[in-house]
């Protein structure tokens, strides 16, 4: 079957099955690496992007359900000021060590402060909820998302 | 990898589009936010022949307030639900979905879903058992309303049949004088299955609860009410008193089972601190 969708700003038209999930599409059949393939049920939160702007695992989303939907990966942010704060703040306060969750845990927290520019401790805590990290024990991460919310330029 | 087993996929637009294909279907699944489906099929415990999509049934996708009713369309998820200003009359539905998971499976899943899934410790649940809501399904044209204790046949069993599809749950719109809340204890706050949860509905007149509604979840085979707790509660004061011979019944009342989540025992005594603290913080919102 044809899935036709946007994805990062692009229309893209991909032969695929039912059966195979938007994680394994994006990675196996359209060299999307950038979403990583971690516990395959939701729970780990290295397979997150943005469905219609909204952060889901794509490892629980089947092929066919981005039908003429926008889906946005990491990539697809590069020159968004937002996420060029967040990406220099991880960078700045450590909150990156062997990587795996760091593109997931980067869309989760560009939600977060797309959403709320200004969270607090507890809500930086609750916007990551959903993405496990192994290396940093959550601290350089937390910090690193309230140091971009500080970058961020008031309205 | 785990390759999920094939199967045919439907994509419907209308609701009678999607009960023609639940008809005529051989084994054929509902999906919503398949946050619960889609890793049951990859552990191939449920092998469908066809799911059938419902995202694309733009008449399930509501929150809304009509004949006395505050009704929630199936395919409304657990962020859409905890964001609507309408469901701040039922604060504890507010407290359940608003945690469920993660923003990832709250921006997918439904409360449909996590109603029809039927496990034992689904969070949405006590918070609409209290809220004495009923469930509004459809199949082959006909429509059938099921109180929610109804909906839950045993563990991760529901009560529909295999064409029957929900199409909203509703409960009536609670009074001004009411308040609730949920409460749960897990291993951490995000994702984990509660060990016990709880939620506690009152309805006051003055310093008086008219009415009170407890329901907990991991207790039992299903999600459940109190109704012998209830009784304790309601026409009092809920002072300290009642509250503690309340919270005695609590324990009384249910008969958990030991598993790896937690003991009978613990659980039993969940169950009475549960019942003080949801209590409490109900109490405290109408203040």
């Amino acid at each position: 079957m044809e899935v036709s969708f946007e994805l990062n700003g692009e229309p893209v038209t991909v032969t695929t099955e039912p059966y195979v999930s938007l994680l394994d599409m994006l990675r196996d059949e359209m060299g999307v690496k950038s979403v990583k393939k971690g516990c395959e049920q939701g729970e780990c939160g290295a397979c997150t992007l943005l469905l219609d702007g909204a952060p889901v695992t794509s490892c629980l989303v089947l092929a066919p359900q981005v039908e003429g939907r926008y889906v946005t990966t990491i990539e697809g942010l590069e020159k968004n000021p937002l996420m060029i704060d967040l990406r220099e703040a991880f960078i700045e306060n450590g909150a990156v060590q062997c990587g795996f969750c760091t593109p997931g845990m980067l869309m989760s927290a560009y939600a977060l402060l797309r959403d709320n520019p200004h969270p607090g401790m507890d809500e930086v805590k609750r916007g990551i909820e959903g993405n496990i990290c192994r290396c940093t024990g959550y601290t350089k991460i937390i910090e690193a998302i309230l140091d971009a919310a500080e970058r961020i330029a008031p309205e | 990898m785990r390759p999920l087993p094939r199967f045919q996929y439907h994509a419907p637009k209308t609701l009678a589009e999607a009960v023609q294909l639940m008809d005529t279907l051989e084994n054929a699944k509902p999906v919503i936010g398949g946050t619960d489906l889609v890793p049951l099929l990859k552990e191939a415990a449920c092998r469908p022949s066809h799911l059938v999509d419902l995202n694309n049934v733009a008449e399930l996708n509501y929150v809304r307030e009509r004949d006395g009713f505050i009704c929630i369309g199936a395919m409304a998820t657990h962020s859409q639900v905890a964001a609507s200003e309408l469901m701040r009359r039922a604060p504890a539905v507010v407290d359940a979905v608003s945690r469920i998971g993660s923003p990832q499976i709250r921006n997918r899943g439904s409360v449909a879903g996590n109603l029809c899934n039927a496990s034992p410790a689904a969070d949405s649940a006590p918070p609409l058992l209290v809220y004495d809501a009923e469930v509004k399904t459809v199949s082959s044209g006909e429509t059938v309303i099921v109180p929610l204790p109804e909906l839950f046949a045993g563990p991760k069993i529901n009560c529909l049949e295999p064409n029957e599809l929900v199409t909203e749950i509703r409960f009536p719109v609670p009074p001004g004088s009411s308040s609730s809340s949920f409460k749960r204890i897990a291993r951490r706050k995000a994702f984990t299955l509660s060990i016990v949860s709880a939620a506690a509905y009152v309805e006051m007149d003055g310093d008086i609860c008219n009415e009170a509604r407890v329901a907990f979840g991991s207790v039992a085979e299903t999600p459940i009410r109190a109704p012998e707790v209830e009784k304790l509660l309601s026409g009092t004061e809920l002072d300290s008193k009642t509250i503690s011979e309340a919270a005695e019944a609590a324990k009384r009342s249910v008969a958990p089972v030991t598993d790896v989540r937690g003991t009978a025992e613990y659980r039993k005594a969940m169950c009475g601190v549960l019942l003080e603290r949801t209590l409490h913080a109900a109490v405290g919102r109408l203040s």
